[in-house]
Formats: C-alpha cells, sequence, structure tokens
C-alpha cells in the first residue's frame, strides 16, 4: 500500500511515462502538419503569382492606356503646330509661345507616366489589411466595425450598416493629385486653343482640342 | 493479418491528412499569391499601356493637325501630303490597344513607326526634332 501512498501524495501519475511519450508524439505530429502546411502555402503562392501575372498585365495595360491618350495626342497637335510654324513662318514670334507650350505638354505627360509608376508601387492599403491591422491591436472584432447596428460612432457603420471599415478602393491615383492634374490639363488645353485661334488654324483643329477635355 | 491491415489503415489516414493539411495551405497561399501577382502584372501593363498610349496617340494628335491644316489646299504636293497623313490615320485606327498579348501589336507599332517616319520626310519636319520627340517617348515595344 505504501506505493499508493507515495503515488497519491507525490502526484505522479504511474503512468506518467507513457504521457510523456503521447505528449512527445503528439507534438512532432503537430509540427509536422504545421510543416506540410507552410510547404502548401509556399507551392501555392508560387503557383497562385504566375496565374495572376498575365492577368494582371492586360488589366494594367487598359488602365494604363486610357491615362495617356488626352495629353498625348495634345503633344502630337502642338508638335504639328510647331513645325507648321518653323516652316511658314520661321522669324514668327509665336513659336516662342508654342515651344513653351510644348515644353510644358511634354512635362505633364512625364508627370502621368510618373504618377503611375508611383502608384502602384506604393498601393494604398485595402480593407483586409486594415482590418487585420485593427483586430491586432485589439479594437476591432474579425467583422471589421464596432459593433453593427448598435454603433453608436457617427463615421463608422455610415455605409449602410454593412460594418466595412471606410477605405479608398485601389485608386489610381490619390484625389488630391488626380484634380491638380485634371486642372494643369484643362490649362494647357486652354492655351492651346488660344494659339490656334492667334495663329488664324482651322476651326475643326480647335474641336479637336475640346475633345481631348 | 487484422495487425497489418489496422496499420496500413493508419498508415493511409496519416497521408490523407498531410495531404490535407498541405491542401489547405495551398489554398490559402494561392490566393495570396494571386493577389500578389496581379497587383504586379497589373503594374508592369499599367506603364507599358502608357508608353504605348503615348506614342500612338502622338501619332494621331499630329495627324490631324495637318490633316486640318492640308484639306484647304489644292496643290499636288499638298494632296501627296494629304495622302500619307490620311494613310497614318487609317492605320491608327487599325491598330487599337486593346489587347497587349496580341501578335499583331509588334507588327501594327512597326508599321505605324514606319508611316510616321514617312509623312515625317514629306513634310520636311526637321531632322533634330524628330530626334527630340524620338526620345521623348521612351523605349520602343
Amino acid at each position: 500500500m505504501s506505493w499508493l501512498k507515495s503515488v497519491s501524495f507525490s502526484g505522479e501519475d504511474v503512468f506518467d511515462e507513457n504521457a510523456d511519450e503521447l505528449n512527445l508524439q503528439s507534438r512532432e505530429w503537430s509540427s509536422n502538419m504545421k510543416r506540410r502546411v507552410r510547404d502548401g502555402y509556399v507551392d501555392g503562392v508560387d503557383a497562385g503569382e504566375e496565374a495572376a501575372l498575365q492577368q494582371g498585365f492586360n488589366l494594367g495595360f487598359r488602365e494604363g492606356a486610357a491615362q495617356t491618350v488626352a495629353v498625348s495626342r495634345l503633344k502630337g497637335v502642338v508638335t504639328a503646330i510647331w513645325c507648321w510654324c518653323e516652316s511658314q513662318h520661321p522669324e514668327n514670334s509665336a513659336k516662342q509661345t508654342v515651344s513653351d507650350l510644348l515644353r510644358q505638354v511634354t512635362e505633364h505627360e512625364e508627370s502621368i507616366l510618373e504618377d503611375i509608376k508611383r502608384t502602384l508601387e506604393n498601393p494604398p492599403p485595402s480593407v483586409s489589411d486594415i482590418s487585420e491591422a485593427m483586430e491586432d491591436l485589439g479594437s476591432m472584432p474579425a467583422g471589421g466595425c464596432c459593433g453593427g447596428e448598435k454603433c453608436e460612432k457617427s463615421d463608422c457603420c455610415k455605409e449602410g450598416g454593412k460594418g466595412q471599415t471606410v477605405v479608398p478602393q485601389q485608386s489610381y491615383r490619390s484625389l488630391d493629385s488626380s484634380h491638380s492634374l485634371e486642372n494643369k490639363f484643362a490649362v494647357l488645353l486652354q492655351q492651346c486653343t488660344q494659339l490656334v485661334t492667334e495663329l488664324g488654324l482651322p476651326l475643326e483643329l480647335t474641336a479637336y482640342i475640346e475633345s481631348l477635355r | 493479418m487484422s495487425e497489418q491491415r489496422r496499420s496500413d489503415d493508419l498508415f493511409d489516414s496519416i497521408v490523407m491528412a498531410e495531404e490535407r493539411f498541405r491542401g489547405e495551405g495551398y489554398k490559402e497561399g494561392y490566393e495570396r499569391g494571386a493577389h500578389r501577382g496581379l497587383q504586379e502584372g497589373r503594374r508592369h501593363g499599367a506603364v507599358h499601356g502608357a508608353r504605348l498610349s503615348a506614342e500612338v496617340s502622338f501619332y494621331h494628335g499630329f495627324a490631324v493637325m495637318w490633316q486640318c491644316l492640308l484639306q484647304n489646299h489644292t496643290d499636288p504636293k499638298s494632296r501627296k501630303r494629304m495622302k500619307a497623313v490620311e494613310a497614318l490615320l487609317s492605320q491608327l485606327e487599325r491598330s487599337p490597344l486593346d489587347n497587349p498579348q496580341s501578335e499583331k501589336l509588334k507588327e501594327d507599332m512597326d508599321k505605324l513607326r514606319a508611316k510616321f517616319r514617312q509623312v515625317c520626310s514629306m513634310l520636311n519636319v526637321p531632322a533634330d526634332f524628330r530626334d527630340f520627340f524620338k526620345s521623348a517617348q521612351g523605349t520602343s515595344f
């Protein structure tokens, strides 16, 4: 009976050895399975990336192409005007005005190209990135909203009570930069139209320039 | 024999479990990778599309301006120039930039550039200026 006493007092289990063994095996199993998941994950990432690259390229190609149509057409027009000035009136004082305008349009085109490169290099965070970060901070439940219908915050569940955080969609440019580029372009169009009128060039050209707006 | 079968079953279920975990990891990784690939591809595509469109649109604006200018001139020289300009414009119309994977794209771009050079020489566009807007186009396709 003494062994029984020693067991109850020491708190040890007579099957301790086996329990250790089982515990070790279960940890090994767990670690093996985690490794499988990781291996699968890595392979999955590679496969997914490869599959989506071309699709992304095609999408981006169309998006990028649309960005430069107007400014580059304007550049073509102004370049042609410059050539015409050069051939018709080599001493024309308007040549300097045309050169300046051409330089500005070219710079504008370059800003658009830079903007495209920059925007997609640093995309704004997606809704899921933000809600994940918020979860980590412990300030929001997994649903991404503070409390659903009972939410008191004014700008949280405003979006139809769906509980989405208010984050802009993956937009091409920030609103500010977009506005200023548009304004700048409108000014350039205006200057070109004025030039066309001053030089007495055909009115159809004005219509074409307007179509670029 | 029943012990052999038991150990086979056990083995099978271990392999199945491994595959299942691997599969779950794969699925999650695939989604992540696809998102990344889409963004990466989109970035490259956008830069490429913007450049190509800039070049093509430049030709368009240039040609339209000359078309407007030449339409009221009926002398033979002007008529020849007009023909070249209009040929460039119709070529531009036939070469939309909607499919970057199209094999026709490279061929179209080469033809457009050749036509543009021809129009420039007919219009006596100064050589040094031609260099200016060539370099402004960036890399060719």
